[in-house]
Order: C-alpha cells, then structure tokens, then sequence
C-alpha cells in the first residue's frame, strides 16, 4: 500500500555504493547476517538486485491484470448486450440482437483497456506511489544518477555497528547515520 | 519554431470556427463526398501514431536493442499524434458539442449507441489506444523525471517530484515497475495491430466499392507502420543533430527505421496490386470501374503520387548508402508521408465520388478552409511535440543506462 508518514524511533543506516558487485556483496552479507528491512535502491533495474532481493518470487502485480481482463471482458460483452435487449424489436433483416462477432471487437477493446488501467493501478499501489512525504534523507540524488544504496530506516540501536561494518567491507564508498526521526517505508526484505 | 507551430495551430482554430459559424458549406464536402480532408487526415495522424507504440512495446518485447535511442521520442511522438487525430472526428461532426452522442451513456431518451456500427469500434479502438499509449508512456517517464527531480531546485523540483509521483528507485519499485512494464508492452502490441484494423473497418464494412474489401486491415496497419516510422525518421533526424543526440541515437537507428519502411512499403506494393488482381479476378463491374477510373480520372494525379511516394521512392533504401545518408533519409521519409496523405485521399474521396449511381458521381476539392485545418493540425502536433522535448526526457535517459556495462569493482577482500 502507498506510504504513509509514520514517525518512528530508529536507527537510520544509509550506504552508498558505485559498484554493482560490491552492493550485491553488501546484500548478500547482509541476508547471511539475519539483517532483515533494508532497501536497496538503484538508478536502473538489474536482474541481479532483483534476484538477491526478490529470489525470484514474481511481482503480484500479474493478477491485477488478469482481474482487469477479466473485468474488461466481461464488460465488454454485457454493455452491447444489455444495451442491445432494450431494444429487441430495433432487428432490421433478422439479425441476432446480440451479435458475437461485432461484440468481440468492444470486448477486445475493454480487455485491454481495463488489463492496462488496473495493471497500472497495481503497479502504484505495490510501488507504494505516490510517496511524496517520505524522509528526505533516504532520497539521495545519486541513487538516481549513477550510484547504488542500502538503507536501513529503523535499525536496532543493538545493531548499528554490525550492520556498518558489513556495508563498509562490502565496498560501500560512504556509509552515513542519524538517529533523528524517521519515517516508515515498506521494505524490501 | 514554437511559435510557429503555435501559429499554425491558430489557423487551424480560425478555420474551425469559420467552419462552425458558416457551416460545412465552407469545406467542398458535397454529396456523395461526405468524407474529405477531415476524414484522410483523421487517417492519417492515426497511422503516424502506430510507430511508438510498435517500438516501445513490441520491440522491447522481441528484447531489440535499437529502440532504445528512439522510443521515447517516438512514443510522445504516438501520443500526440492520437490527440491530433482525435481531433477530426470532432470537427468533423460540424456540430462538435454533440461530440458526447459518441459515448455509451444513460441519456433521457433511453437509446444506446450502436455497438454493430464500425464507427463505434473505432470510437472503443482509438479511445483504448489513446489511452493505453498515454498511460505507458507516462510509467516510461516515471523514473527519468525522478532523475529531473533531483537534478531540480525551486518550483521546478517541486513540479517534477509530483510527476515522478516520489520514486526513489527502490527495488521494491523496481521489482513491481518491471512486472508491470512487461504486461503493458504485452498489451500494446496487439493494440497497434488492432487499432488501424478497426479504422480500416470504417471503410471495408461499407459495400461501397474500392472499399469493401477483405485485405484493408493488413494493408491498413502496414500502411500505419510505414508512415509512423517515416515520421520518426522525418522528426529525430534532424533533433538528433540540433540537440545533439549521436552518442544515443545515429545512424544505426534510422538505417532500421529505414529497413522497417522498406518491408512495410513492399507489402503495401503487394496490397497495392491485389486490389486491382481482385477488381479484375472478381468480374465485379463496380470494383474494375473504380480501380480504373482511380489510375486514369479524375484524382489519376494522386494516385500516381501515391505510387511513386510509397512503392518507387522507398526503393532508394535497398542500397546501402542510401539508407545510411542523411539527406535521403528525410527526403524519403518526407515523400513517404506525403505519399500516405495521398493514399488515404484515394480510398476516401475517389470511392465515394463515383459511386454505384452514375448521376450522382462528383468531383470533390478541399476548400482553403481545409487546406488551413490541415496544416494547422500539424501545429497542433509540433505544438505539443516541442513542448515535450523541452521539458521532458526526450531519450529514455534509464533505459539507456541498461544499455551500458554495470560498474564493477572486480574482486573484493
């Protein structure tokens, strides 16, 4: 679901990476360190960060769209349809009152209209779009630019130095902290 | 040139309200030629709106690497080319605030549209294209415009932070945005095929002769790839220079866009032919008339145009050299669109204007109030095309980053 803003007290821990190996090192260790809810951000998509974070599980995005073509469907049959039966006697030279082949064409249309509009419904809700109050201290322009990070938002106190000695092994070029308040965001893992 | 497509599209405001205040007695649409100009340019804004699509989503699903450099560009370009198009059957009406009888709504008279009628698959096709293609150029905008975001100060970052919506780029986005993107390029590649197959629908569910007929929808489509990748052509080339793009779009690029005409422009040859084989291989007197009377009557001119613009000069591109030279490319690409306008001029006007009953046969000739409506859609189109490449990413500034190798540090301790 979209973020909200949620003040919640932590630790926030943010690595910056300029290489794609050593950020995957960095997940890696992290994964194999029990450290769970850190994101992982990137100016691109690569298979590779999908793969270490996701581990293969599919986007449930999918079934957005099979219910919006299924919906699309579904009304692109019934409003020529029942539109259609209003007006039984309006039949010139006996044709059917509802006529597959001529519907098939608005039930093309609505399929793919409704696939595409609830495709891009879930693609915001699962993105968690929009987000325009989140921390502006996880927003770095150059995981945007050229750059790859990690960002720990509510870390354990308990945890921090662990967590920094794993980012900064990993290759990170800077790692920073701040136990200032911060905001919850959805995690990655 | 802004401001004169700006002033372009001012004639074309002035022509439609000259056209609305005096009535469509100002335009030479007379009976049997209810369809002119408005109807052959409809046609053909929709067909230079199918090249984005095609290479944003079905190239991106057959993973080709060249529609990187273009596709954004061609997408906007797709984009307002259907807002453009979307104009005609407006003004088209003469009565455009009746525009709303369109739509499927409960009204007071309890009537329905028809939904056997071609003309409303065409509203349902072109409305869905619009709207999909709009939608899936804009989550192609998204992440680029977080890069603008963040390369913004002031107002401006503001203005963008909004439009980017906040991503940050996460790879949980990551993860849903490219589950997402691969079933709208999935769903978009049967809608470009789609779309001109329907409006071909217009004419071939009609029993009028020279239209109705079983090849329009394949003739058709190709006909709209062949014109939008002309376009593409005609637009980026000389952007690519101005704007200095080489390093992201080149001649690699254009020489594809040059093969994809080639290939498109040798089955519209094909379509070209059959339609006379069949006129003669069908005996149907009407069908011989027509496609006689096309080459050798009153519109011969255009027709000829036609087949020299789409058949002889495409031919050019065989050789090498030629598709690989960058004044060939845009005087080809400008005959070729040229050449389509007049396709379209020869389906729609030279078949109504000799139609079954020989006594009410007519020749038809857009009025200068068309002629204005005509150009002035062009700066309408420029208008929006400009204003675009100005303020947004016209080179798909992450994708291009895909395109290049990841940094890579080698072996860590």
């Amino acid at each position: 679901m979209a973020s909200h803003a949620v003040a919640r007290s932590g630790v926030r821990i943010k690595a910056i990476y300029g290489h794609l190996d050593a950020l995957l090192t960095g997940i890696d260790r992290l994964k194999r360190g029990g450290f769970k809810g850190f994101q992982v951000m990137a100016p691109l998509p690569r298979h590779e960060i999908e793969e270490a974070v996701w581990e293969g599980r599919p986007s449930p995005v999918r079934w957005w769209v099979l219910a919006g073509a299924l919906t699309g469907m579904t009304v692109g049959f019934l409003l020529p349809s029942l539109t259609a039966m209003q007006w039984p006697m309006a039949n010139p030279g006996g044709k059917p009152v509802v006529s597959l082949p001529a519907y098939a064409i608005i039930m093309f249309e609505c399929t793919i209209l409704f696939g595409s509009l609830f495709n891009f419904t879930g693609m915001i809700v699962h993105c968690g779009l929009p987000a325009f109050f989140l921390d502006e201290s996880i927003q770095d322009p150059r995981v945007t630019d050229a750059s790859f990070g990690i960002v720990f938002t509510q870390a354990n106190a308990a945890d921090e130095a662990k967590i920094k000695q794993i980012l900064q092994s990993s290759g990170a070029v800077e790692v920073t902290t701040g136990a200032d308040t911060v905001y919850e965001v959805p995690n990655d893992v | 040139m802004l401001g004169g497509s700006v002033a372009a599209f001012g004639l074309f405001v002035w022509a439609v309200l000259m056209m609305f205040t005096y009535g469509l007695g100002t335009t030479g649409l007379m009976h049997p030629n209810m369809w002119g100009v408005m109807i052959i340019t409809f046609v053909f804004w929709i067909g230079i709106g199918h090249a984005g699509t095609l290479i944003s989503a079905i190239l991106f699903l057959v993973r080709s690497r060249w529609r990187t450099g273009i596709y954004r560009a061609s997408e906007a370009m797709t984009v307002f080319a259907v807002m453009t198009a979307l104009l005609f059957p407006v003004i088209h009406l003469g009565r455009a605030w009746q525009v709303y009888w369109f739509f499927p709504y409960p009204n007071q008279r309890q009537l329905w549209v028809n939904f056997k009628s071609p003309l409303m698959w065409d509203v349902f096709a072109i409305s869905t294209y619009f709207t999909v293609s709009a939608v899936f150029f804009y989550i192609g905008l998204i992440p680029d415009i977080a890069i603008f975001r963040d390369h913004a100060t002031g107002l401006v970052k503001k203005v963008y932070g909004v439009l980017s919506l906040g991503w940050r780029g996460t790879s949980r986005q990551w993860h849903h945005y490219m589950g997402s993107y691969g079933f709208f390029a999935a769903f978009c590649a049967p809608l470009v095929l789609s779309v001109h197959s329907v409006v071909s629908w217009d004419f071939a569910m009609a029993p009028t002769a020279g239209w109705h007929s079983t090849i329009f929808p394949p003739y058709f489509v190709a006909g709209a790839i062949f014109s939008g990748c002309a376009m593409v052509i005609t637009l980026l080339l000389p952007m690519t220079y101005i704007f200095k793009w080489e390093p992201y779009v080149n001649l690699w690029h254009f020489e594809n866009l040059a093969k994809m005409c080639l290939l498109t422009s040798g089955i519209l040859t094909y379509a070209y032919f059959m339609e006379y084989f069949i006129a003669w291989y069908s005996q149907n007197p009407y069908e011989q008339a027509i496609f006689i009377w096309r080459a050798n009557g009153d519109y011969a001119p255009q027709f000829w145009g036609m087949v020299f613009c789409n058949c002889v000069a495409p031919l050019l591109w065989y050789y090498r050299p030629a598709r690989t030279n960058i004044y060939s490319l845009m005087v080809v690409s400008i005959l070729i669109n040229i050449g389509m306008w007049l396709e379209r001029f020869n389906i729609v006007v030279s078949s109504l204007a000799h139609n079954f009953d020989p006594a009410t046969w007519s020749y038809y000739w857009p009025t200068n109030i068309e002629w204005c409506i005509l150009v002035g859609s062009f700066g309408w189109f420029m208008m929006w095309f400009l204003v675009f490449c100005k303020t947004f990413p016209a080179v798909a500034i992450t994708e291009i980053k895909e395109m290049i190798p990841p940094p890579l540090k080698g072996k860590l301790e």
